[in-house]
């Protein structure tokens, strides 16, 4: 198959980029993909310790790019799931020590290695940006449900046009019963404001802190929406676009369920 | 005053998202039309190359802008007609 880079954006810090492409990354290498997962954020990698392989860190993409090591020799093998590969940032550099073209050549090498590379894009939209999507074939949106994130988003998807990179949009951390409240924005009204077309939408999950302290892969955990959740935008982006988005939902019981259709303020 | 906001209460859904989304959609209206001094540059010498295909224009006189008001916004473009191009116009 021919490879795919695909970044994950999202103009906002701390939406969740790093968590989705660690994430994505081990969902598509559990489908039996060969997968690197690259973190662009030089000078702020995290990527490395989200997926627990801080200290097997030997060299990084800034050696890559100036030939300083192969790819073999900077991919480092996951843990737990074969075919899933890091490929860390380096942490003394700044983000101009690259350049678009850098990693456009960068990026012919790693397609002969991998079926996908994901690339963890920084936050903003100045020169790490642009390092990010210097090679993409298409772009993952991350946004949460608030006004900050999505203004952001909508400046990002507007610069990913302008370079013909086609995105999509990932809706993390909602809230259902936020949502019912109508406290949170839904994922409907985000997809309005932003007129794109969805790849998933992902709830808040307080195991996605505890697989982030361990190290561990949240894909792994069955009983974990999110994971589930990122499991299934990896088959959609893996040659299953039209797989059903499911929408995160309140889990109520018969009673309660009436009880909100009666009670004050919720009448429609 | 409290009987007004239990009725509206009842009624009506206050709801803060609703508020969100139209102020982010008014947002990003004005955010979409804001254009860098260095494309309103290159598009006003592209509106000068084609009106001058058929006008002799003040190139010293003309005038471009974006104004915004509360519910539309405009692009202006302004410019004094020194004389037409008859053999063009035709064209």
């Amino acid at each position: 198959m021919q490879s795919k880079i695909i970044v994950i954006s999202s103009g906002k810090g701390g939406v969740g980029k790093t968590t989705a492409t660690a994430s994505i990354g081990a969902a598509l290498a559990m489908k039996d993909k060969k997968v690197a997962v690259v973190d662009m954020d030089i000078g702020l990698r995290n990527l490395d310790v989200v997926m627990g392989l801080e200290n097997r860190i030997v060299f990084n993409i800034v050696d890559l790019a100036q030939g300083k090591c192969k790819v073999q020799q900077v991919a480092i093998k996951d843990r737990r799931i074969s075919n899933l590969f890091l490929i860390p940032a380096s942490q003394s550099d700044n983000k101009d020590v690259l350049t678009p073209d850098d990693m456009i050549r960068v990026s012919k090498e790693l397609r002969e290695s991998f079926d996908y590379i994901l690339m963890d894009c920084p936050a903003g939209i100045e020169r790490g940006f642009e390092n990010a999507v210097a090679a993409a074939d298409e772009a993952v949106v991350v946004c949460t449900p608030e006004v900050s994130s999505i203004r952001d988003a909508d400046r990002v998807i507007g610069l990913l046009y302008s370079k013909q990179i086609p995105p999509k949009l990932l809706v993390n951390r909602i809230v259902p019963a936020r949502v019912e409240r109508g406290d949170m924005l839904s994922h409907q009204d985000v997809v309005d404001v932003l007129s794109i077309d969805l790849v998933g939408l992902v709830e808040e999950d307080e195991q996605i802190v505890i697989a982030t302290n361990t190290g561990n892969p949240i894909v792994l955990q069955n009983n974990s929406k999110a994971g589930q959740a990122f499991k299934r935008i990896a088959m959609r982006l893996n040659g299953q676009p039209d797989l059903a988005i499911e929408v995160p939902r309140v889990s109520k019981s018969f009673w309660q369920k009436i009880g909100s259709r009666i009670s004050f303020g919720k009448w429609e | 005053m409290l009987i007004n906001d239990i009725v509206k209460k009842i009624f009506f859904k206050n709801e803060s998202k609703d508020t969100a989304k139209k102020r982010l959609q008014f947002a990003l209206v004005y955010d979409r039309l804001e254009v860098s001094d260095e494309a309103l540059k290159k598009m006003q010498n592209e509106i000068v190359a084609v009106i001058s295909r058929y006008f002799v224009i003040d190139q010293d006189q003309m005038k471009l802008n974006i104004t915004r008001h509360d519910d539309l916004s405009a692009l202006m473009f302004n410019t004094p007609i020194i004389s037409s191009k008859p053999r063009q116009r035709m064209a």
